[in-house]
């Protein structure tokens, strides 16, 4: 193995350390926080909600504080989960199941403070992955020709479309919703604009912010304050026991080792994740469990293990993004959004051209889940406080920030009836249980899908067999196809529906 | 086009929720084909609407061939696969047992997007201060019950955190007063 990732590592830090970068990554972490841990806001919106404070700074910065952000919200929605017993997203889900249940025996402050320290442990070997494995296959990637992108992608959103949440076609035809919306605006082959209906503003195509604002970040307030409030009764702030004992550390390492290798091979996985990584770690340890009885009814390695695959995952999804230029989930493609419009097209050549900044986004990932746990222990009393405002004093605020955060941005009226149109839009899709998630990655891809398609069909005239002629295009084509034969088949069907049931 | 694409959007959700009421009611009569999943019929109604909107609007893109693909290829076959999605969950929609859709709350969904638009129409007008102040007051009444006291202080909490921040703090190109 080369080693030279090291002395990579160490100009990465050399560029992340600096006083004002650092500062970024705290208050990227704690915003993060705050908002993550409101009951009901998962990563995505959270992220949505945020990303406008970042678009001043210089990229480096921007990125440092926007990946703060992801991890900030990432715990904040733990946090809520274990002792509210209110997933913010998916990936949450399973840390209620056990957290919430060491929550109500006095058990919140070990709950928490495991989930922060496996964190912590999955977060600098994930960091190591990402060091590790990127340049590899960043070489790879550079191996890669148009069909190799088209078939790639291709295979990205299949797998998004199998692990997304709820049913399988209605996440097909957001994919595709989302394809489409990536191609408003001007074609930048033909010069022609496409779908703009005269609206100068769509020229540029659909902004990004409105789109995820409202589709994420509105309608969360909206279901909000559909819900009937919570009562106070059901917080739990017992934090009796605020640090692990010696025994819980023994209960829970083997988890966290489990829980980490697990996540960080599912993170890189087009299509994988955070979610996927804490489903599939929550399975392992009650599959080898010795008594799997305990779980559901507050057993450590329940907490230990999801919560360290879910930030293992988190940490390398980076992996796909910063190498081929793909997002591989939502969030990535938020990330990938962020980057965009900071005028950094995302793929191999960040690596060899911006070195400083691929390498400096890496450590500060390191730093980032440090800070977490610094700031995070002594802070769970606020967080925990913050937690019993009650909702309608906050979400005028959190309102106000989105509206700002847009309307700074771009003070343009068209940006503001844009968020409305889309909030609207992600409203009655919500209505209609159908998961807005795959739509971003869609938008995120469309342009990019067209191109290599049109290149692609350019070198062959035409001809469709050039994605099964060229050899790694042909691979994940038919590993695409294997994924599309796994939801077919009824069997496995079923598993999966249970898996997303538990 | 000479309608604004998001007043066809406003007319459409009004559209699309005296159709789901009318399914509803159907529903309860059973009437002529049941519908035995709502949710299934409704995404389908948005995913044909989509495909046909996209097609429509883009049958003045030339299409060019695969060899040579024109600005209206990829929509085009984009815009068959999501009326082929719709299709699928018309159809599930009829023959698989669903869900009801849940009841749509018109007071918080109206209360949010009018507190947006309102912002949107007034920042230029009146500034910072005074927006942020209506959209507070706008956005509470989003609940039943309003606390006009507690609101109004809200209200005015709001107003001087954002201009002392975005104005003066982050100095964000926002005007904090009416005439810039």
């Amino acid at each position: 193995m080369d080693f030279g990732f090291l002395q990579n590592l160490a100009t990465g830090f050399g560029a992340a350390l600096s006083w004002t970068n650092l500062g970024f990554c705290l208050i990227g972490c704690l915003l993060g926080t705050l908002i993550g841990v409101l009951p009901g806001i998962g990563p995505i919106p959270t992220i949505a909600m945020l990303l406008p404070i970042s678009f001043g700074l210089d990229p480096l910065s921007s990125l440092i504080m926007l990946a703060g952000i992801y991890y900030g919200a990432q715990y904040g929605g733990s946090t809520t989960s274990i002792l509210v017993n209110i997933p913010g997203e998916a990936s949450s889900i399973v840390t209620c199941i056990d957290g919430h249940q060491m929550a109500k025996q006095g058990r919140a402050g070990v709950a928490l403070g495991v989930a922060a320290l496996g964190s912590f442990f999955a977060g600098c070997v994930g960091t190591v992955f990402i060091a590790a494995f990127g340049p590899p296959l960043a070489r790879i990637a550079q191996e890669f020709n148009s069909p190799d992108y088209f078939s790639l992608m291709v295979l990205g959103l299949v797998t998004a479309v199998v692990l997304a949440h709820g049913s399988v076609i209605k996440a097909v035809g957001m994919v595709l919703v989302g394809l489409l919306f990536g191609l408003v605006g001007t074609d930048v082959n033909s010069g022609l604009t496409r779908y703009t209906f005269g609206v100068s503003e769509l020229w540029d195509g659909i902004d990004f912010l409105p789109l995820v604002i409202g589709l994420f970040g509105i309608v969360e307030i909206i279901r909000n304050l559909e819900r009937p409030e919570l009562p106070r009764s059901q917080v739990y702030t017992g934090l009796r026991e605020l640090w692990p004992s010696l025994q819980d550390f023994r209960d829970s390492w083997r988890a966290v080792l489990r829980g980490t290798s697990l996540g960080s091979i599912l993170g890189i996985l087009p299509g994988g994740g955070a979610v996927l990584a804490a489903f599939a770690s929550y399975t392992v340890e009650k599959k080898i469990a010795r008594d799997p009885s305990r779980f559901g009814k507050g057993a450590i390695e329940g907490v230990a293990g999801p919560e360290s695959a879910n930030n293992a995952a988190a940490q390398t999804s980076f992996i796909p993004l910063l190498t081929l230029g793909l997002p591989s989930n939502a969030i990535m493609a938020l990330m990938m959004g962020a980057m965009i419009i900071q005028g950094i097209q995302p793929g191999s050549a960040v690596m060899t051209k911006r070195p400083d900044l691929f390498w400096g986004m890496v450590a500060s990932m390191w730093i980032g889940n440090l800070m977490l746990v610094i700031i995070n222990m002594p802070l769970i009393g606020i967080w925990v406080r913050l937690l019993s405002v009650p909702y309608r004093l906050l979400y005028p605020a959190i309102l106000l920030f989105c509206v700002i955060g847009i309307y700074a941005t771009n003070t343009n009226f068209v940006q503001i009836v844009m968020t409305a149109v889309f909030a609207l839009f992600g409203y009655i899709l919500i209505r209609f249980e159908c998961e807005p998630a795959p739509l971003v990655l869609g938008f995120i891809l469309g342009p990019l899908m067209e191109e290599n398609l049109r290149r692609s069909l350019v070198i062959s005239r035409g001809d469709p067999m050039v994605f099964l002629e060229r050899p790694i295009s042909a691979t994940l084509l038919v590993l695409a196809a294997f994924v599309i034969g796994l939801i077919v088949l009824p069997q496995i069907r079923k598993s999966r529906e249970e898996a997303f049931q538990e | 086009m000479l309608v604004p694409s998001w007043t066809v959007a406003l007319l459409w959700s009004t559209v699309c929720a005296r159709v789901c009421n009318a399914f509803r009611a159907t529903n309860r009569l059973e009437e002529m084909i049941k519908v035995r999943s709502p949710q299934d019929l409704g995404a389908a109604i948005v995913f044909l609407v989509i495909g046909a909107a996209g097609l429509y609007f883009g049958q003045d893109l030339a299409f060019g061939s695969a060899a040579r693909m024109g600005p209206g290829y990829f929509p085009t076959l984009l815009s068959g696969l999501i009326i082929a999605v719709g299709l699928v969950l018309a159809v599930k929609s009829l023959a698989v047992d669903g869900p009801p859709i849940e009841a749509i709350h018109f007071r918080p969904l109206f209360a949010i997007l009018l507190a947006i638009l309102g912002f949107g129409v007034l920042i230029d007008r009146i500034g910072l201060a005074l927006t942020t102040a209506l959209l507070t007051i706008g956005a509470a009444y989003a609940r039943r019950e309003v606390n006009l006291k507690e609101t109004l202080l809200l209200a005015v909490g709001s107003a001087l955190f954002a201009v002392g921040v975005f104005v003066y703090a982050l100095s964000q190109p926002l005007p904090a007063w009416w005439g810039r």
